[in-house]
């Protein structure tokens, strides 16, 4: 088949058109939503306000509060599994006895569905009937509100993602260590270069890009968080808790308030771009060293 | 081949015969029907659905399916069905207040149900009020709902804890007449050293919380010089839940919440339950569900000392009229209908509809709705006469003393002078969105009780615009049974 065939519109034109519907015009359709007053309930028939929506988000303290929520919970969670990942893989690449079942081991959480993990963990740190609680009584210690109190509540939710999604991490860090070079280290060696050397001198910048992609995915993945949030707290207590994406479905799908929603929706996505572009404008320098 | 013919013939007359008699068994007959309801989570009314569902198969020869939806969730469930005009339900239970954002899409009672001895049973406040809308009736009432006062019988009528009561605080210790008394009491018996706690009620954000503070505020707000006038003012919309009766109702409410148990903060109507069952509170306010099951001697520690009464009230009701408290010569009650009961509608576009609304007509039949009423965890309460009035029925799980303080207080909170109802409006969940969030921040103690309700009424009047204040005000005086506003 020669590069100017016609036949190739045959083939490509289709394809074209089933993403155009699926993903093209829904955004479309959601995009000019965001423009409209529009309401499923009470039923009030739509009305063009513009950037009416986004200036009411703009001023909103609670869309704020929200993205000060689902920062915190994506930069401290991320940084933990970054640390921790990090560790545990050195750790198993190091061929540790038993280095096998602590693999399968650390991914478990990975694996569970996050509403699971969630209930389990609502259940854990239940303030009247959790086991931590009673353990912590049993030392004479007093009850901690771990979710009722704001505070306490954000570091739980911390602390499920953290357990989570560490091995995601290990797995994606293990991998890229095992490709690493040994004559490099072997060189090090020769040199007497200390472990903590080789490490920031050799390893640390050898892993640059793929821990800058794992950092990246986890980092898009937790601004998402809705599940955990959802169930451990419901956003609460008063909005302490909520996430962007769960202030995005009570007002989606509580209130029906849909114009509302669309804009939420597409400043969501302008939040996470400026997040992302900046992310990757930092790294970049460190990462053109590299190639 | 006479006889073969002969003995086919006696088979085939036989096997007519047991037909007929198996369609006989079906009246009406609806066999290969199979109709589906959305429900909350069970136990609580999904289990009541399926008690009813099990004696309508028997009669009918049809099928039940429910379909359980956490409770959080039936909301969007059956709104996004509705609206999708998609017949996957052919019946919805639902919360009274939701009545005005579904009754466009729902099918209107058949007019052969409006009438005779089982609809006249049918306490008024559901057939008369909660049950209409705009002069329509679109649902039944499958379960009655008001806030009702139960406490420990034990306690209360020990000499020891009468006296140490009297010296304190200088009146006898007996079911409270104020909410002033019932802090009180909460306060007295507040003793966690020795496992036990004044009160228990919901504080829980998704919890029932806000129907909690709801009754505390009727008894300040609901005024009967002003009908009609607690949550919004009937003439204008404006909001009322700032004005000084609400926050009377809310700073009481904060102070119950720090004479409940530990982390009562994470408290849910479940919880509140379990902790009354568990004898762990002298007190307590909320459906009649914790009465039934702090009698069952299998869920509770405190079977057979369950007392129970009216909510409290006030002889002082802030007037949102004449903006200044009204006095009574005596404590007027203001039992709130919190909730008003679960209610099943059947929707318009449903495929099997006069199946669906014999379903309801079986499932609400005095004979299957009063066994759900005294099984404890269907979460059905008295909505009929009968219910209140057969105290045979009750006797298999109260004790006579307790199974007449418990109707009396059914009873006499339907049907009292001064009963609250709760808020019914297009748009109900952005208007207690908005509440939950500001009473969570005034029980933190992140903001005043009067900043919070300021807060709330601030939204609730923008909300009040955005959806037009004129046919919020018609759907307003229209669920307070107020005459439509020249």
């Amino acid at each position: 088949m020669m590069r100017n065939d016609p036949i190739k519109h045959v083939f490509i034109w289709p394809a074209v058109l089933v993403v155009l519907a699926i993903s093209i015009f829904p955004l479309i359709y959601s995009f000019t939503t965001s423009f409209l007053s529009y309401r499923l309930i009470p039923p009030i028939p739509p009305r063009v306000v513009w950037l009416g929506n986004y200036a009411t988000l703009l001023q909103e303290p609670r869309f704020w509060n929200a993205i000060l929520t689902t920062t915190l919970i994506a930069f401290i969670a991320v940084g933990l599994q970054y640390v921790i990942g990090f560790g545990v893989a050195l750790a198993l690449n190091a061929r540790v006895p038993g280095e096998r079942l602590f693999r399968v081991a650390l991914l478990l959480p990975m694996l569970l569905a996050p509403v699971a993990v969630a209930l389990v963990a609502r259940m854990i740190f239940n303030p009247t009937m959790g086991p931590l609680n009673q353990f912590l009584s049993m030392f004479g210690l007093a009850n901690l509100p771990f979710l009722t109190n704001g505070h306490w509540a954000l570091a739980c939710i911390i602390a499920v993602e953290i357990w989570q999604w560490t091995p995601f991490i290990i797995l994606m860090m293990l991998a890229g260590l095992q490709t690493l070079p040994e004559d490099v280290y072997e060189a090090a060696e020769l040199e007497n270069a200390s472990a903590w050397q080789q490490f920031w001198g050799i390893t640390f910048p050898m892993m640059l890009p793929i821990s800058a992609a794992v950092v990246f995915i986890r980092l898009i993945e937790s601004y998402k968080i809705m599940d955990t949030v959802f169930v451990m707290t419901g956003g609460g207590p008063g909005v302490d808790t909520e996430t962007l994406t769960l202030f995005a479905y009570q007002e989606g799908f509580k209130k029906f308030n849909l114009g509302y929603t669309s804009a939420l929706s597409f400043l969501f996505l302008i939040a996470i771009t400026i997040i992302g572009v900046t992310y990757l404008a930092l790294l970049r320098p460190h990462l053109e060293k590299r190639r | 081949m006479l006889r073969r013919t002969f003995l086919m013939l006696t088979t085939s007359l036989a096997m007519a015969c047991s037909a007929s008699q198996a369609n006989a068994a079906c009246s009406p007959d609806y066999s290969g029907v199979t109709l589906t309801v959305a429900s909350q989570t069970g136990p609580y009314i999904a289990s009541a659905l399926k008690l009813g569902a099990d004696e309508w198969t028997k009669k009918t020869c049809g099928k039940v399916n429910v379909v359980e939806f956490p409770w959080s969730e039936l909301y969007p469930k059956i709104v996004t069905s509705l609206t999708g005009s998609d017949a996957t339900f052919d019946l919805v239970s639902f919360a009274p207040a939701w009545l005005p954002d579904f009754v466009t899409y729902l099918s209107e009672m058949p007019k052969e149900m409006q009438s005779g001895k089982d609809w006249d049973d049918v306490e008024p406040a559901y057939r008369e009020r909660l049950m209409v809308w705009e002069g329509k009736i679109y649902s039944q009432s499958m379960d009655g709902d008001v806030h009702t006062y139960t406490y420990r019988t034990d306690l209360f009528s020990d000499p020891k804890e009468k006296d140490a009561f009297k010296a304190k605080y200088g009146y006898d210790l007996a079911p409270p007449k104020t909410w002033k008394q019932y802090l009180d009491i909460a306060e007295f018996f507040q003793r966690p050293d020795k496992g036990l706690w004044g009160t228990a009620e919901a504080f829980r954000r998704g919890g029932q919380q806000f129907w909690f503070f709801f009754s505390h505020a009727a008894a300040y707000t609901n005024n009967p010089n002003y009908p009609g006038a607690m949550f919004f003012d009937p003439e204008t919309m404006d909001a009322q839940i700032n004005n000084p009766g609400w926050v009377k109702g809310l700073e009481e409410y904060i102070r119950a919440s720090k004479l409940g148990p530990p982390n009562a903060l994470n408290f849910s109507f479940g919880e509140v339950n379990a902790a009354v069952a568990g004898g762990q509170v002298a007190e307590s306010i909320g459906w009649g569900d914790t009465g039934v099951i702090a009698a069952d001697p299998k869920q509770s520690k405190i079977s057979g000392k369950v007392g129970s009464a009216v909510l409290p009230g006030s002889d002082e009701i802030w007037n949102a009229k004449t903006k200044k408290w009204d006095k009574f010569p005596a404590v007027l009650p203001a039992p709130f209908m919190a909730f008003g009961g679960w209610q099943i509608a059947v929707p318009k576009v449903g495929k099997n509809q006069q199946a669906a609304w014999d379903f309801v007509k079986t499932l609400t039949s005095p004979e299957v709705s009063g066994q759900a009423a005294i099984t404890g965890g269907t979460g059905v309460n008295p909505y009929r006469k009968s219910h209140t009035t057969n105290l045979e029925l009750w006797s298999k799980i109260f004790s006579p003393t307790e199974a007449k303080e418990y109707l009396g207080a059914q009873a006499d909170s339907i049907n009292g002078k001064n009963v609250a109802l709760d808020m019914r409006l297009p748009g109900y969940f952005s208007y207690t969105e908005v509440v939950e969030i500001e009473l969570g921040k005034a029980l933190a103690g992140q903001t005043t009780p009067q900043a919070a309700l300021d807060a709330v009424a601030k939204e609730w009047n923008r909300l009040t615009d955005e959806f037009g204040r004129a046919k919020q005000l018609a759907a307003y005086r229209a669920a307070m049974g107020l005459s439509p506003k020249n």
